[in-house]
């Protein structure tokens, strides 16, 4: 990785652009988690910030579907709804909403920032902890 | 066994197990007594996310604090060390305005562990009982063929419900003559328990399920009043009897006298159907009222009322005259409220001193003239008290499903009439209480305004 460009944080603009250029190492090195899922809601990118937290090796959640089988906290209107809205309406989603997770059955606050658009083959759940 | 081979045994082992209790289909919460969140598994924070009055997680009373206040209360007075306090406690939902697959009722189950935690299985029971319910009413139809029948009225009627001709089985049990014919079957039921709407949504239902059947209390000629299984079918070949003749019989209504059974059936249907306290309809019967009568409203459209009575200032009685004297005003309201309403008006506690009645058939005007009257009634009434009589008063908000359709834009919701009705209680605190308000458009439609109307007082 280039030490010229710092790592994008989690609120910059153009994000989910970036992360569908960025190599698994430059996942990685976010300080932030990421989790990537496509059309089917199958999960395709999962960066080591996440695993730590939840407590899972990537082995164990690439492939399967995001919110019943990795994530079925988020699984309700607040989360998985947006997602399914913008799909259904063809639009962009990029919020920011005050989350609770459930990591190691720990309730943990945390700031959830999703993302989609019609020009990323992925959609985005990004995780930072408040 | 090499001491890093162990390690990430259980390594793996932990991962696993920790994979097994994210993607648990229900909902588990270990907690303080308080209820102070210590571990939590996903499908919990999935089902009470939505609920959460300041989107935490932190105390799980507090987030289903808006839709189960009692819980900290219940669990506190548990009496013994560890045990079930309850279990596949049923809560209704009112979000379901967000999303039509949202869950709409919540089975909560408590139990005790020791004198510092507790643990708690949450499901969405949505679709469980909704089969349910189903499964109850062909079970009351089996029961209603089954029971040994002493005696029963064979009545036909016709697509308007009036009654087509008389027979000797009409005069054995309901004491009615020959002149009965060509009144509507609504000439069995006792004042209020019948709207010419209902009537009609019987015929329907029936047409619909093959059968409609209910049980309550049916008048005989002489003015006596007995208790019955009115079983209501559609005739199978009533197009031989003519489709273009509105007077040829349509239905065949059973009617029995099952007097002797009152006492069972109704133990049966006050412990899932009635608050314990008051003996009024629960939060559950309500919901299941108000979604019938949704129903029904949306496929023949008519006026709803609603009307949330709340006890004005209760909390003072409360800590003045102390809570078995607060409880015995409630059943004091409870009984006013019985008094004042029709027997067809659905009237229910919602939760400590929050009433609500549901008026079926029923525009604003007269809403708010039996709002007022239960009021007026209540403003003349005094509780004993061990320390002296307790005088109280109540406020009310009343909100109206108007019968037109496509008036309320489609979107007329049991939630949206709450809030609406909700909003008008506020308007009637605000306006010095012991008042009745009712909702207009004009009221500030603002999600957070009146977040609980009680909070006022």
């Amino acid at each position: 990785m280039s030490t010229a460009t710092a790592n994008p944080s989690f609120d910059a603009r153009g994000l989910a652009g970036l992360l569908d250029a960025s190599s698994q190492e430059q996942l990685d090195a976010l300080a932030f988690g990421v989790i990537g899922f496509d059309a089917e809601t199958i999960v395709q990118r999962y960066n080591a910030v996440e695993s730590q937290a939840a407590g899972l090796s990537p082995q164990r959640v690439l492939g399967e579907p995001l919110f019943t089988n990795v994530a079925p906290c988020l699984n309700n209107f607040l989360v998985a709804q947006r997602f399914e809205d913008a799909a259904d309406e063809g639009s962009e989603l990029d919020d920011t909403i005050d989350y609770v997770l459930t990591l190691r059955m720990r309730p943990i606050k945390v700031k959830l920032r999703l993302l989609a658009s019609a020009s990323s083959a992925n959609r985005y759940v990004l995780v930072q902890r408040r | 066994m090499p001491l890093e081979d162990s390690t990430e045994q259980l390594r793996a082992e932990h991962e696993a197990l920790i994979q097994f209790l994210y993607l648990s289909p229900v909902g588990l919460v270990q907690a303080a007594l308080d209820g102070e969140i210590a571990m939590i598994n996903p499908i919990s924070a999935q089902l009470l996310m939505p609920l959460s009055p300041d989107g935490s997680l932190t105390n799980l009373f507090a987030a289903l604090e808006g839709v189960a206040p009692d819980l900290r209360l219940q669990c506190a007075q548990y009496p013994r060390a560890q045990g079930m306090v309850f279990e596949g406690l049923h809560i209704h939902l009112r979000a379901a305005e967000h999303s039509k697959r949202a869950p709409q009722i919540l089975s909560l189950t408590l139990l005790k562990l020791d004198e510092a935690r507790i643990m708690a299985v949450i499901q969405d029971v949505t679709a469980e009982v909704r089969r349910e319910r189903q499964l109850r009413q062909s079970d009351a139809w089996l029961n209603a063929i089954l029971t040994r029948i002493s005696d029963y009225a064979l009545v036909s009627i016709d697509r308007q419900g009036r009654i087509v001709d008389w027979n000797e089985s009409i005069a054995r049990v309901t004491g009615f003559g020959e002149h009965v014919v060509g009144a509507p079957y609504s000439v069995f039921y006792p004042p209020g328990a019948m709207t010419p709407e209902h009537l009609l949504d019987r015929l329907r239902e029936s047409d619909r399920n093959g059968w409609s059947l209910d049980e309550g209390l049916r008048l005989r000629a002489d003015a006596s009043q007995f208790w019955c299984s009115a079983l209501i079918a559609p005739l199978p070949d009533r197009e031989a009897f003519g489709l273009d003749d509105p007077n040829a019989p349509a239905y065949a209504l059973i009617l029995r006298d099952i007097s002797d059974k009152r006492a069972a059936s109704e133990k049966r249907r006050q412990a899932a159907f009635c608050d314990h306290l008051t003996g009024l309809a629960n939060r559950r019967a309500f919901f299941e009222a108000a979604e019938l009568e949704f129903d029904r409203a949306a496929h023949t459209p008519r006026p709803l009322a609603l009307v949330l009575f709340d006890a004005d200032l209760f909390k003072n009685v409360n800590d003045r005259y102390g809570h078995p004297a607060g409880d015995r005003v409630l059943v004091d309201l409870a009984e006013a409220l019985r008094d004042t309403f029709r027997i067809v008006d659905t009237v229910a506690r919602l939760g400590g001193e929050e009433f609500a009645v549901l008026l079926p058939s029923t525009g604003e005007a007269e809403a708010m003239n039996s709002a007022e009257r239960l009021r007026a009634l209540v403003a003349t009434r005094l509780v004993a008290s061990d320390m002296g009589e307790i005088a109280y008063t109540v406020s009310a908000g009343v909100a109206v499903l108007e019968a037109a359709p496509g008036a309320e834009g489609g979107d007329a919701s049991i939630d949206t009439l709450i809030k609406r009705a909700d909003q008008a209680l506020y308007l009637a605190k605000g306006r010095g209480r012991n008042c009745v308000a009712s909702w207009n458009s004009h009221l500030p439609a603002n999600e957070d305004t009146p977040k609980r109307s009680r909070d006022a007082g």
